[in-house]
Formats: structure tokens, C-alpha cells, sequence
């Protein structure tokens, strides 16, 4: 032992200081102050004020929360189901095809557009003198009447987001093991079949990743809802993000914002653990 | 034959929004209008808008605070990740994995947690709307994926090349850089690209942060731009700002295909 410590250098704590404080300074410290302040009432200019669970309890007899849990829900739902399922099938189709990297170009595309970039180009589509009206021949108010401004959301999520998890299954379609495959097609299997039973189960561990990290997406949802909506008409587009958001610093009352916060990563821990039980033990 | 069909008519939905952009983005900036928005404008007038975009919503002064923190921050980011990294696994610091499940323990925080502890402390502590305050909250967010990936990576990296480089005298931060950075190049620059995106696109802390033009973060001014359905900003010019902003990630995405696969791969351990 006496060697070693020489061989391994001294300074071993100096080299994992950095990265722990800056760690523990900026990601561990502000997120207990949170957990401390959703018990308090604070307005950020006096200190704050405990109060225990009140804030909690608001929570409960607050009708702009159970709306934004609805939205959130809706959101959550949304992108597990139609950008994964969608970019697995754009996938599927183009992974061994001449020229599939050309097919999945359009896909791709949206994906460069940032979340503002992203409200640049449909804004002038959902307004309400926009395209999508003339071209479907309708007067429809797409981000004014709730739920629908959520939903015409999620498809503007979803003509972003398709393009990323398509990649995603490319790169896993691509690498999974060609023998199964080639021994199933001798054995005349092809098409839906071939898909169905062997690509399908080989997929599942991907799958199972990339709609896990919907779930958690869809739970956080904030950027788009923000630059498309902010929110509103009102608070009827709200998330639970963008609750926590405009409670504290349009509203500034800190402790509620704070017990908002806390929620949603409670109800998202918790989604992530109820998931992540059921596909180990579904596998 | 089914399967191209499918795609190609996929694909021509998809193409719609992609082809209003760049078309109207291209239209002189008075000539908007929505019912004729699908035909092309003979006058292209793309980089006047640029110009506009940029000059008329003041973004050049966030444009170069934003290309700042997003390249900045993931290469501090990476290289204090990657040593803590380096420190565990090849140094074999005492409780290793009780220091890694710590550094990467900072993953698993909703951006939201952190936002009024940031915003009170960074106003205290006079690093509300700066620069600084800005590099050192990205650096903190991009060091748990740094450390992770770097210690599988190092994980799988022979333990005599180490012996051998400290029978010959190097020093342990010596052998960092000269053997484990390089080697792990590969690694750190899918971490890199993923965090330079998701620096480049943040929003949320931008809003919560900073305040003036100069420290504002790209993101943050175009989507003051937003409120009120552009807030009067003619479209062609909004549409040109889209652009402008989304430019740098695309020229990334392209230069760099394999590794932001790569680094999306990684990310998904997220």
C-alpha cells in the first residue's frame, strides 16, 4: 500500500474537486433550497416564512394546476406515442433500403431548428389568418381553445422530434446482430412477420430507452409551449414547467413556485422508477 | 416499393413547414402574406432579411454571447469531467464510485428545481446577468455526462499503459493529458457536440439569468421576439432569425453526422 499511493499520485483529491463542487454548488445546493422553500411562503425579498405543507395543500384547490397537470399529461402521453412510434417507423422502413439515408432527409431537417426557430416557422401556420386554415379550407383558432392548442403542439413536437428518434433506431437497427434476421428470411419469414418477431424483440431494449426519455421529455415539457403560447390564452396551455415558471417570476410567490418544482420532480421520479421497474421485469 | 411510397409521401408532409420556411424567409420583408405563402417571391431577399433579423432585433451582441457559452462551457465541462473521470477510474481514488454516483447523481435535477435558488443567489452574489455566472451554471450542467462517459471510457483503457508512462517518470496530470485526453478524443467530442446543442437551444435559464442583450442568449431575445405572434416583426425577417439561429447546429450536425449519432447514443444514458 505504502507504493501505491506514490504510484497513483497525491493530488487525487485536487483532480475530482472541480467537478464535485462544481456539482454540488450548483446542481445538489440549489435544488435542497428548493425543497426548503416549497415549505415557506417567500416573495424573494424578505426571507421566507415557514409554513409547512401549505403550499402543498394549494396545490390541490388550484384550478390552473389541475389544467396544466391535464396539459402535461396530454404532452406526456404524446411523445411517448407519436414521435417515437412514428420515428420507428420511419426507421424500419428506410434502415435497409438503397438509399434510405436520402429518405429520411425531410425527417431530419426540422430537427436544426431550435425550440425558437421552431415558433418562428409555425406561428405564421396556426395564427389565425395562417396557412394551415386556407390549406385545410377551415377557420380553426389552433392555439387559442384548450385542449387543442396542446394537441396542435404535439404535432408541431412531433415534426421536430421524429427526425432524432428515427436516428436513434437507425443506429439500433444497424447494429443489431444480421444472423437471426438472415436465418428468419431463409425460413421465408418477411415483411410485417419478420418485423413482428425478429426485429421487433430485438429492438425492445432501444425502444424501451428511447420511450423513457420521452416520458421524462414530455413531464419537463416547457421550450415550445413557452415560444408558441407562453402559456396561454389565459393558462389553459400551461405545463406544469411553464406553471412553475410564471408562479414564481411573473407572479413571484417563490414558495409556491417551488412546491410546483417540487411536484413535478416527485411525479417524475416516480414516473421514471413505476417505468423503469416495469421493463425490468418485463425483460 | 410500398415502403418508399409510404416514405416519400411521409416525407412530403414533413418537407411542407421546411419549404414555407425557407420560401418565405427568401420574400422581401413587406410582401407576407399568408394566402400566397406556397409560391416563391422572385425577389430573393434572404440575406436582406438576415440582416435585418440580426440588426433589428439587436441578436448580434446574444449571437456571440451564446457561440461564447456553447463553446466554452462543454470544453471546461469536458475536460474537469473527464479528469474526474480519469481520477476514479485510473487513479483509483478511495469510494471511487460513491464520487462518481455523486458527480453524476447532478443529472437527475429538472431544471426547474434550480431556477430560484440560482436566480436569488446569482442576484447576491452579483453574477445575475454575466457572462461568468452564465459559462459557470453550463460548465456545472455539462460536467455529470462528461464524467460518466469518460469513466466507462477509461474503464476499457489497459491499466499498463498507465504503469508504464509513470515508470517513466510522468506525473499523473502529466499522463492525463498527454495519453488520456487524447486517446478518449473521440468520446469527448460526442460529449462536446451534445452539450454545445443543448447550450445553444437552452431557453430556460437564459429567461431566468440574464436580462440585457449582450448577455442574453439567443434562444432567450428570438423568443422575446415571439410574444404577440412576432411581436410586429415582419415574418420573412422572423423567419430569417430561425434560421440564423438554427445555422450553427446544423453546420455541427453536418460536419459531424457519426458523432452526433455517437453523442446521441451517449445522451440517451441521460
Amino acid at each position: 500500500m505504502r507504493a501505491r499511493a506514490p504510484m497513483l499520485g497525491r493530488f487525487r483529491y485536487g483532480y475530482v474537486a472541480p467537478a464535485a463542487l462544481l456539482v454540488a454548488g450548483l446542481l445538489y445546493a440549489p435544488f435542497l433550497w428548493t425543497a426548503y422553500l416549497s415549505l415557506t411562503r417567500y416573495d424573494g425579498l424578505e426571507s421566507p416564512a415557514w409554513i409547512g405543507l401549505d403550499n402543498f395543500v394549494k396545490l390541490f384547490d388550484d384550478a390552473a394546476l389541475l389544467t396544466s397537470t391535464r396539459n402535461t399529461l396530454i404532452w406526456v402521453v404524446g411523445t411517448m406515442v407519436l414521435p417515437v412510434g412514428l420515428g420507428l417507423l420511419v426507421a424500419v422502413l428506410s434502415y435497409d433500403i438503397k438509399g434510405g439515408a436520402w429518405f429520411r432527409v425531410p425527417f431530419m431537417l426540422p430537427y436544426a431548428l431550435s425550440g425558437a426557430g421552431l415558433a418562428m416557422v409555425w406561428s405564421p401556420i396556426l395564427s389565425h389568418d395562417g396557412v394551415a386554415n386556407r390549406l385545410l379550407g377551415v377557420d380553426t383558432a389552433f392555439l387559442q381553445d384548450s385542449p387543442y392548442n396542446t394537441l396542435a403542439m404535439l404535432l408541431v413536437w412531433t415534426w421536430q422530434q421524429l427526425g432524432v428518434n428515427t436516428l436513434l433506431f437507425v443506429v439500433g437497427l444497424q447494429s443489431i446482430p444480421k444472423e437471426p434476421i438472415e436465418a428468419a428470411r431463409l425460413d421465408g419469414a418477411s415483411g410485417w412477420r419478420l418485423f413482428r418477431h425478429v426485429i421487433w424483440p430485438l429492438m425492445r431494449p432501444l425502444t424501451a430507452v428511447v420511450v423513457g426519455l420521452a416520458l421524462v421529455a414530455g413531464l419537463k415539457t416547457f421550450d415550445i409551449v413557452w415560444v408558441l403560447t407562453q402559456g396561454g390564452p389565459g393558462r389553459n396551455s400551461e405545463t406544469l414547467a411553464v406553471t412553475m415558471y410564471k408562479e414564481t417570476f411573473v407572479s413571484s410567490d417563490y414558495g409556491y413556485g417551488s412546491a410546483v418544482a417540487v411536484m413535478l420532480t416527485v411525479v417524475t421520479g416516480l414516473a421514471s422508477y413505476l417505468y423503469l421497474r416495469r421493463q425490468v421485469t418485463a425483460t | 416499393m410500398i415502403r418508399r411510397a409510404v416514405l416519400v409521401v411521409l416525407g412530403l408532409i414533413w418537407l411542407g413547414p421546411t419549404y414555407l420556411l425557407l420560401v418565405n424567409a427568401s420574400r422581401p420583408a413587406d410582401s407576407y402574406d399568408p394566402g400566397s405563402a406556397w409560391i416563391p417571391s422572385g425577389d430573393f431577399a434572404l440575406l436582406r432579411n438576415f440582416v435585418s433579423a440580426v440588426e433589428g432585433a439587436n441578436l448580434s451582441g446574444s449571437l456571440a454571447s451564446t457561440a461564447l457559452y456553447s463553446v466554452v462551457s462543454p470544453l471546461l465541462g469536458v475536460v474537469i469531467g473527464a479528469l474526474a473521470g480519469y481520477t476514479i477510474v485510473v487513479l483509483r481514488l478511495r469510494h471511487g464510485f460513491w464520487w462518481f454516483l455523486l458527480i453524476f447523481g447532478g443529472t437527475v435535477f429538472p431544471s426547474q428545481m434550480l431556477l430560484v435558488p440560482l436566480f436569488v443567489g446569482y442576484s447576491d452574489a452579483g453574477l445575475y446577468d454575466s457572462r461568468a455566472g452564465m459559462i459557470l451554471l453550463y460548465t456545472a450542467i455539462n460536467v455529470p455526462l462528461a464524467a460518466f462517459v469518460l469513466r466507462n471510457f477509461y474503464s476499457g483503457v489497459a491499466f499498463s499503459i498507465f504503469e508504464a508512462a509513470r515508470m517513466d517518470g510522468a506525473s499523473t496530470w502529466r499522463i492525463f493529458w498527454r495519453i488520456y485526453l487524447p486517446i478518449s478524443f473521440t468520446a469527448l467530442a460526442a460529449v462536446f457536440i451534445l452539450e454545445f446543442t443543448f447550450i445553444w437551444n437552452d431557453l430556460i435559464f437564459g429567461l431566468t439569468l440574464t436580462q440585457t442583450e449582450e448577455v442574453r442568449p439567443v434562444m432567450t431575445a428570438i423568443a422575446g421576439l415571439m410574444t404577440d405572434v412576432y411581436a410586429g416583426t415582419p415574418v420573412p425577417v422572423g423567419l430569417a432569425a430561425g434560421l440564423v439561429v438554427s445555422l450553427p447546429t446544423v453546420v455541427l450536425f453536418l460536419a459531424t453526422q457519426r458523432l452526433f449519432a455517437r453523442g446521441l447514443a451517449l445522451g440517451s444514458v441521460h
